[in-house]
């Protein structure tokens, strides 16, 4: 089966799944083409096993962002299923390939059979679709969610020159906000509570949460002890409900006030160096340590990610 | 100046979804609401009406409940309403995005705004698809938008970090999390909504053939249980948690 | 967890569209921005002014009324309004209660064309606050005996007298009171400002501790000729502005209890004792069913009221009766939802026992739990039964 790859890239580096792409793309029988927009990543991409050939696409429209004219100098390349990865820039680009080539799209598969039978989540994963497409069609797929081909293919390289008018002009640049984020509407949040000790060991919170771009909330015995910890980050009954994809509390034992704030997250990770804490009664993942050593392993591995 | 914004209607994200017969069951929806993400679109929509004058017209394309949306846009002061009557069930992507590109058309907008992605689906192809079909510049992740002579300028989210673009008409911007939550309807408002009237079109009003599905839908099916909480000693366990927070819950 | 309105028989869906929306737009309100300051608001003591202007905004005071700049709502739109504000605060829809139907009313339905054209508009905008004094220190069930007196001095009134408990008084622009002129009640239209008139705040209250409760003191108080309400002698007056502020108040009620409801709720299903949630336990679902049947019986009442009133079918005591049973299960379901609570019921970070303190001011005023027994009790027997003097 025809199947070509939009590989995914990050500055100058091609993205790790597109690794996950190819795998995914030779588990429905495909022995894909990896297109690389801008021609970013094609020596990486040549070297992932399972790879039929490498499109290094060059041409003035890469230089900035205009998903429009992305797809229209790309789509072109692209033959039969057309894959990419679900990062949001990705999913706009593969939404205009897919109506300029007149296929249907299905974004953020988490799942691929050949026929080729397509699963993903909907309604915030509180649901799984599974579909089935009959002919050629775009296919976004979510990142971890396949395994990864590896290394040590030797696929041809082809460049081609194609570029198309850039409608979206870059104005400014601006450096990422520095400001918080607001723990109602992180979908990553780490929180604090008293075991935490001192109000300025919230600082090993922000560097992990600035790995992970995640929001730092507090327990209300946290708010309520200390100054320097606000009311807006507190978490619970008379603070914030939370309902985050990942909620890690650290050194919060797990007042029923706490617990209303935060139980709907999707996932949540207890860190208490006391075993009975009531915190691990609702947490998927506890982990049972102080969190001077839990932290700096913490950061560390969501570091490698 | 007419402006469009696209707009749909969603069980709402704190109602429960509930899978009967490998479907999931919309009677069992308690409340639907228009999609988060339209609604900062329905906002900055009328923030740009207010600024430089001109229609906004509100779509939607949905079975009949739907309507109730488009009367929620004309309370807070959308000029016009129009539905595309069509149960979506048996519609792919490109049935959807050729009907609200031909209704577009229609009311002759020069720019459109919706959401990123809508709130059931979690898809994010309508708009960028709609804006291939008109030949519209396509800007997403948008987070804010205003006019600047005869074009925009507008805040969004690039692969490259956070960036302020300029574009000019005709184009469409997609909207993710935006500055300003969509403002509340008054009392005043309420009371004209009830007075708009909704056009109603069908695919064959807007010249739309409607090609069969080339996707078909085999079923739905609850998520996957979770696995009971697991509980590690130390912090010797943390890399296996991290671990298993990416491979096994899939949320970093 | 977002709030869970409690509506067993699906009584909304009687509701027209456009109730619905009224509805989802003060429940939107409540929820941004009643409810994440309702607390502190209470320990401080104050109303938040910008309650004011958005209730102002989003043009709900006055509903019913309709002209002179009003919203013209139906009375089901205005009693849905008062259960959404209540579900936040009884001091909030106090407020709303008062402005609408204690003072824009008298002015809308008494007022000449002149007092309309110049109070209402302001009024529904929010713009100006209104206050309602009708009750004395020493007449509160028996307002007929007042002592404040007018006395007409040929160019202007002399304005003698005290009010008591008067919501929104001293952050009032324009006080209807009511006052005795040759021995008949009439209404007067006091303006903030006016010579010999002072409106100090009552302090000290565990009640409505965000809501602004105040004396009104007159003392050689000078009114202009144009401010008397010349539609109305006599008590009719104030009891025609207290039908429609209790009519409001037995859907507010409705409000309270399903907060209270919903937090005891909530609460005894993530309250484990005995390694069981206490919502599992038969005491507690006892508790919970009961306060599920009172509200689903007090929701019906209030909305065949709301019919009858927009019918204009309805007599003062089907008023009393909504208004006497709804606070009263209101109170005692707040009481419940304290009980299933435990100590966590008497922390601020729970409504619960807010509500509770909040229903027992709303049980007195507006008529008495007590009175509006009398006044079934006359219109069953054809006897009065508030004096000892039968006639």
């Amino acid at each position: 089966m025809e199947v070509t790859i939009i590989a995914e890239t990050t500055g100058n580096e091609l993205h790790p799944v597109t690794a996950q792409l190819v795998g995914a793309a030779c588990s429905i029988g495909g022995t894909p083409t990896v297109i690389c927009p801008g021609g970013v990543g094609a020596t990486e991409a040549s070297s992932i096993s399972g790879v039929g050939k490498v499109v290094s696409a060059e041409g003035e429209c890469f230089g900035s962002f205009d998903s429009g004219a992305w797809a229209s100098a790309l789509s072109p390349l692209c033959e039969g299923v057309v894959m990419a990865s679900s990062s949001a820039h990705s999913r706009e680009v593969l939404a205009q390939v897919a109506a300029i080539r007149n296929i249907p799209i299905i974004q953020d598969a988490t799942g691929l059979e050949s026929g080729i039978r397509v699963t993903r989540p909907i309604y915030s994963g509180k649901a799984i679709e599974t579909s089935v497409a009959s002919g050629p069609c775009a296919i976004s797929i979510r990142q971890n969610a396949f395994e990864a081909s590896g290394s040590g293919g030797n696929a041809d390289i082809s460049t081609v020159n194609n570029t198309s008018d850039v409608g979206v002009a870059v104005r400014e640049a601006l450096a990422k906000a520095s400001e918080r984020l607001d723990v109602a509407e992180a979908d990553i949040i780490i929180s604090g509570g008293r075991g935490m000790g001192d109000p300025s060991n919230f600082s090993h919170l922000y560097e992990i949460a600035d790995i992970v771009g995640a929001a730092v909330g507090a327990s209300r015995a946290a708010v309520d002890t200390w100054d320097d910890i606000p009311h807006d980050m507190q978490v619970g009954q008379t603070g914030k409900t939370v309902n985050p994809s990942l909620y890690i509390a650290v050194g919060i034992s797990g007042a029923i006030q706490h617990l209303a704030g935060m139980r709907s997250s999707k996932y949540i990770v207890a860190i208490n160096k006391d075993p009975d804490a009531p915190i691990f009664s609702v947490a998927d993942y506890g982990i049972v340590s102080t969190w001077e050593e839990a932290l700096p392993a913490l950061r560390d591995e969501f570091g490698k990610l | 100046m007419t402006i469009a914004v696209l707009l749909k209607q969603v069980p709402d994200t704190t109602a429960k979804i509930t899978v009967s017969g490998g479907r999931v069951d919309e009677g069992a929806v308690s409340k639907w609401s228009m999609s988060p993400y339209d609604e900062y679109a329905l906002e900055y929509a009328l923030q740009l009406k207010e600024g430089g004058g001109g229609d906004l017209v509100a779509i939607t394309c949905g079975p009949a409940r739907a309507s109730k949306i488009l009367t929620d846009a004309a309370a807070v002061g959308a000029d016009s309403l129009v539905h595309i009557v069509s149960d979506d069930s048996g519609m792919d992507s490109s049935n959807v995005q050729n009907l609200l590109a031909s209704a577009i058309r229609k009311t002759g907008a020069e720019v459109v705004l919706c959401g990123k992605q809508a709130a059931d689906t979690n898809s994010g192809s309508t708009g960028p698809g709609v804006a291939s079909i008109l030949g519209f510049t396509c800007v997403g992740m948008v987070s804010e938008v205003s006019m600047e002579g005869d074009g925009f300028v507008a805040m969004r989210t690039s692969p490259s970090g956070n960036e302020k673009v300029s574009v000019s008409k005709p184009c469409l911007f997609a909207f993710d999390k935006a500055a300003t939550e969509m403002r509340r309807p008054n009392v005043r408002g309420i009371m004209m909504a009830k007075k708009k009237a909704v056009e109603s079109l069908t695919p064959a009003d807007l010249g739309v053939t409607m090609e069969g599905s080339r996707v078909s839908l085999e079923s739905h099916s609850a998520p996957a249980e979770k696995p009971p909480g697991q509980k590690f000693e130390g912090a010797a366990s943390v890399p296996t948690v991290v671990s298993k927070l990416r491979d096994e819950a899939n949320v970093i | 967890m977002p709030y869970d309105a409690l509506d067993f028989y699906d009584v909304d869906s009687l509701l027209t569209e456009e109730e619905r929306m009224v509805r989802d737009m003060v429940r939107d309100f409540v929820d941004n921005e009643v409810l994440p300051k309702i607390e502190q608001a209470c320990r401080d003591g104050v109303f938040p002014d910008e309650w004011r202007v958005e209730l102002g905004n989003m043009g709900v005071l006055g509903a019913p009324l309709k002209g002179y700049g009003c919203p013209g709502l139906s009375y089901t739109a205005y009693g849905v309004i008062c259960r959404e504000l209540e579900r936040g605060d009884s001091g909030l829809r106090s407020f709303a209660s008062v402005q609408g139907s204690l003072a824009m009313y008298p002015i809308w339905d008494f007022g000449s064309e002149e007092q309309k054209n110049y109070y209402l508009p302001k009024m529904a905008s929010g713009e100006w606050i209104g206050c309602f004094g009708l009750t004395e220190p020493d007449y509160g069930s028996n307002p007929g005996d007042m002592i404040t007196r007018a006395e007409d001095m040929g160019d202007h009134y002399l304005l003698n007298g005290a009010k008591m408990w008067i919501t929104n008084g001293t952050i009032a622009q324009v006080a209807v009171v009511w006052a005795k002129l040759d021995g008949v009640i009439r209404g007067f239209i006091v303006e903030d400002g006016d010579e010999g008139f002072t409106a100090p705040e009552m302090k000290g209250k565990h009640s409505l501790k965000a809501s602004v409760t105040s004396e009104l003191v007159f003392q050689d108080c000078k009114i202009p000729k144009d401010r008397i309400l010349p539609g109305v002698k006599g008590l009719r007056g104030p009891f025609s502005c207290l039908n429609n502020a209790r009519y409001g108040i037995s859907w507010g009620a409705i409000g309270a209890a399903q907060a209270c409801f919903d937090s005891a709720k909530e609460y005894s299903l993530s309250r484990i004792q005995f390694d069981h949630p206490i919502a599992s336990y038969q005491l507690v679902q006892n508790k919970l069913s009961w306060m599920l049947r009172e509200i689903t019986k007090a929701q019906l009442l209030a909305y065949h009221l709301s019919q009858k009133k927009d019918a204009g079918t309805w007599i003062p005591e089907h008023i009393s009766l909504a208004k006497m049973n709804n606070v009263d299960i209101a109170l005692e379901i707040a009481r419940a939802a304290r009980d299933i609570h435990g100590a966590n019921g008497i922390l601020d970070e729970y409504p619960v026992m807010r509500h509770m303190a909040n229903l027992e001011s709303v049980k007195t005023y507006e008529g008495t739990h007590d009175i509006h027994n009398l006044i079934l009790g006359r219109h069953i027997t054809g006897i009065q039964a508030f004096t000892r003097t039968l006639e």
